[in-house]
């Protein structure tokens, strides 16, 4: 399991939702806030690390996904 | 503490901004530079200070040079926004204007206060579907046609021509 602090002046909640549903194909994800910060505890599942993939690996993409869609949202005019 | 600084971490580093010189929004657009090629985290390093770390996705990628071309990329990305927010005023002018331009006569309010009717849709008060021979033939020339034409009447009087 690897946990992920997103800083919730830095990144939008809603971007983090939308990053978890997209890899939850391959990722059980639990979502909690903790001191300002949004927490991700992402756990690969099985299928996903038999085909090989690597649990940093997946959780560093989850976070670079909920970082572009929280970009993409700042500049249409959403808050982040 | 300076503007900036950087750490350079196992594949990873480090850098510190001060968000007084580089807006957030600035150093978002960065970030969205550097997503395809590295695994970019934003955290707070303290107050108004943001803290970013670059993780190169390919192993043995020049970690340091990144760094540079992030601060570089920054650079660029503050001084676009500078420029945005001094001419945002005269862009919406100019957008203002256009717009309003763009709304010639008749307005739409106008438009709907129409009558058109199916006694009123072929009214013509400017004669613009009147055809042009029809809207100025001389009215003269054309009663004349009704009655004789020139050479007949000559003709008709004996004119004989003096030679």
């Amino acid at each position: 399991m690897i946990e992920l602090r997103f800083h919730e002046e830095l990144y939008d909640g809603f971007a983090i939702d939308e990053a978890v549903k997209t890899y939850a194909a391959y990722a059980t994800a639990e979502l909690s806030r903790d001191g300002g910060a949004y927490v991700v505890k992402v756990t690969a599942k099985p299928e996903a690390t038999s085909e090989g993939i690597d649990e940093r690996v997946l959780s560093a993409e989850l976070a670079n996904y909920a970082l572009g869609l929280t970009i993409e949202k700042a500049r249409s005019g959403g808050a982040a | 503490m300076s503007d900036m600084s950087f750490h350079l971490g196992e594949g990873s580093v480090r850098i510190e901004f001060d968000e007084g010189l580089y807006p957030k929004d600035a150093i978002y657009g960065a970030a969205y530079v550097f997503i395809d090629r590295c695994w970019v985290h934003l955290d707070r390093a303290g107050d108004r200070r943001i803290q970013v770390t670059l993780k190169a996705k390919k192993p043995g990628a020049d970690t340091q040079a990144f760094a540079g071309e992030f601060q570089n990329e920054l650079l660029g990305q503050a001084w676009r926004l500078r420029i945005v927010e001094e001419n945002k005023k005269l862009v919406e002018s100019i957008t203002a204007r256009a717009l309003g331009g763009a709304a010639g006569p008749p307005g739409l309010d106008e438009l709907l206060a129409m009558d058109i009717g199916e006694e009123t849709a072929f009214e013509d008060p400017l004669g613009i579907a009147m055809s042009w021979e029809e809207k100025y033939k001389k009215k003269g020339k054309a009663e004349g046609t009704k009655a004789e034409p020139e050479g007949a009447a000559d003709s008709a009087s004996g004119g004989e021509k003096a030679s």
